[in-house]
């Protein structure tokens, strides 16, 4: 009799995952083998047992309703979005001829709209203000991680004459760093980083023994980070939007100290120092 | 195995259905059981669950159509995750597995065949049918063990789909899968032997 069915073939034969001649050739060993048969039926019935217990958890009936809203509300934002030509063409072939009857409906669909914008702009802000927790989440989560993987900076330095070009090439931006510093805080390095899938500067400083993440990016059309300050998980998210760039920053430091720091990268955003 | 019908679903609208609602809606109570078990608490489940949608939502003009919608979001989840707190410890495990890796443990076909007991005294418990055990043993194994199993036997996914939702090779899937049974048979055994030392 050839040697036993090795683990992986025994998963393979289970899960459904043998080619042909890899079938046969096991079937044709357990025909031989009880022991072999019986570790695959204990594999086949840990399968079944596992697929049974591990389907456990339903979702809350809420948050089918609240993730269907929130698809609904993109799709409302997609549609006006829309090129100017489309909706022309849009208008030409099928509204137009609907034109007479729109008429005499008029009156109700004037009282109607009042109604519908009410729902879409509730509806929008319960989008953002959702879409604003989310940022925050993910920025804590990216500070949180970069502290508890406990590695230096990809760029390691103080000078900002050293951060700033380490990010040529790297991302679609560029940015000033403040000259002026406040008391007690300093440049530690920075990190390309991602966040909502997008390129972000990760700069990290030090003020005092408390760290910082400052997240650089360019602006998107939502404007999600403007004027956000909100507390997450004992961390505090202070966040200002320019014309081109969105900037926020993280951290467990007095939330003064923290929008000093911001202050100045507000400031050095609109000056021309480089 | 009988198709639960959130499932059957989800099948028989793969490719037909085109807005980003008709494919992830179908697969909420997937993503929530699977966000359940990885975060371990229905809030931080919820929130992984919002979280993993609205990137998928950003980013679905980015997907690609006919492509595997379903192993596109389980890798928006699972990446969720891993940069959520909660899946900072499962990172720090990640990182334990590849220095066994590196070691050549895992390579797929040489894992240890003295971890299978032929013998299979926990088939008893199998039998049993005794799922709070099953689950339980479940609950122990670590995050990188427990999703691959979760994927394979609960979501049925084949061992490709599997690996593009983890983003790691076939083979590491595989020894992963094995590593996970055998985990669970013992896990399974020893609390039946625990179980047998109590019995009159």
């Amino acid at each position: 009799m050839s040697a036993h069915l090795s683990s992986t073939v025994l998963n393979g034969l289970v899960d459904g995952e043998l080619s042909a001649d890899q079938l046969a050739a096991a079937q044709a060993h357990l025909d031989h083998c009880p022991a072999c048969t019986s570790d695959a039926l204990a594999q086949t019935l840990l399968k079944r047992s596992v697929a049974r217990a591990g389907q456990r958890y339903a979702p809350p009936p809420a948050l089918g309703g609240r993730l269907k809203r929130l698809a609904s509300d993109n799709a409302i934002q997609t549609n006006s979005a829309q090129p100017a030509s489309d909706r022309e063409q849009q208008f030409r072939f099928t509204l137009r001829p609907a034109l007479a009857g729109w008429a005499v409906a008029a009156v109700l669909l004037l009282a109607a709209t009042e109604v519908v914008v009410t729902q879409h702009r509730a509806q929008t802000f319960n989008a953002a203000s959702a879409q604003r927790a989310a940022l925050v989440t993910e920025v804590c989560d990216l500070h949180v991680a970069t502290l508890a993987a406990g590695l230096p900076p990809q760029v390691i330095s103080t000078d900002r004459h050293t951060v700033k070009p380490w990010f040529e090439g790297k991302i679609p931006f560029s940015f000033n760093l403040p000259v002026d510093l406040p008391a007690d805080t300093k440049l530690d390095g920075a990190n390309l980083n991602y966040l909502e899938n997008q390129p972000v500067a990760q700069l990290l400083y030090s003020i005092g023994h408390h760290r910082v993440s400052v997240f650089i990016r360019q602006r998107t059309s939502a404007g999600a980070m403007d004027s956000l300050a909100a507390e997450h998980s004992g961390f505090d998210v202070s966040g200002f939007s320019t014309d081109d760039l969105e900037v926020v920053a993280v951290s467990d430091v007095d939330p003064a100290r923290l929008s000093d720091l911001m202050s100045r990268f507000e400031g050095s955003q609109t000056t021309n120092s480089r | 195995m009988a198709l639960l019908p959130w499932k059957h679903a989800a099948r028989e609208s793969g490719g037909q259905a085109s807005t980003f609602e008709d494919l992830a809606l179908p697969l909420l109570p997937s993503l929530y059981n699977i966000a359940f078990w990885l975060s371990g608490n229905a809030h931080d489940a919820e929130d992984l669950v919002q979280e993993a949608f609205l990137k998928a939502l950003r980013g679905f003009t980015t997907f690609e159509p006919g492509t595997n919608f379903r192993a596109w979001i389980f890798r928006i989840l699972r990446n969720t995750y891993l940069t959520s707190r909660t899946g900072l410890a499962s990172l720090r495990t990640i990182a334990l597995e590849n220095e066994l890796e590196e070691q050549g443990e895992s390579a797929p076909g040489v894992y240890p065949e003295g971890a299978i007991d032929r013998r299979t005294p926990e088939l008893n418990l199998i039998r049993l049918n005794d799922s709070a055990a099953v689950h339980d043993a479940m609950g122990k194994l670590p995050p990188p063990l427990l999703e691959v199993i979760l994927l394979c036997d609960l979501e049925e996914m084949k061992y490709r789909e599997i690996a593009t939702v983890l983003e790691i090779p076939i083979g590491t899937v595989m020894s992963r899968l094995a590593r996970a049974r055998a985990a669970l048979r013992t896990l399974l055994q020893t609390d039946f032997q625990q179980h047998r030392e109590f019995l009159p």
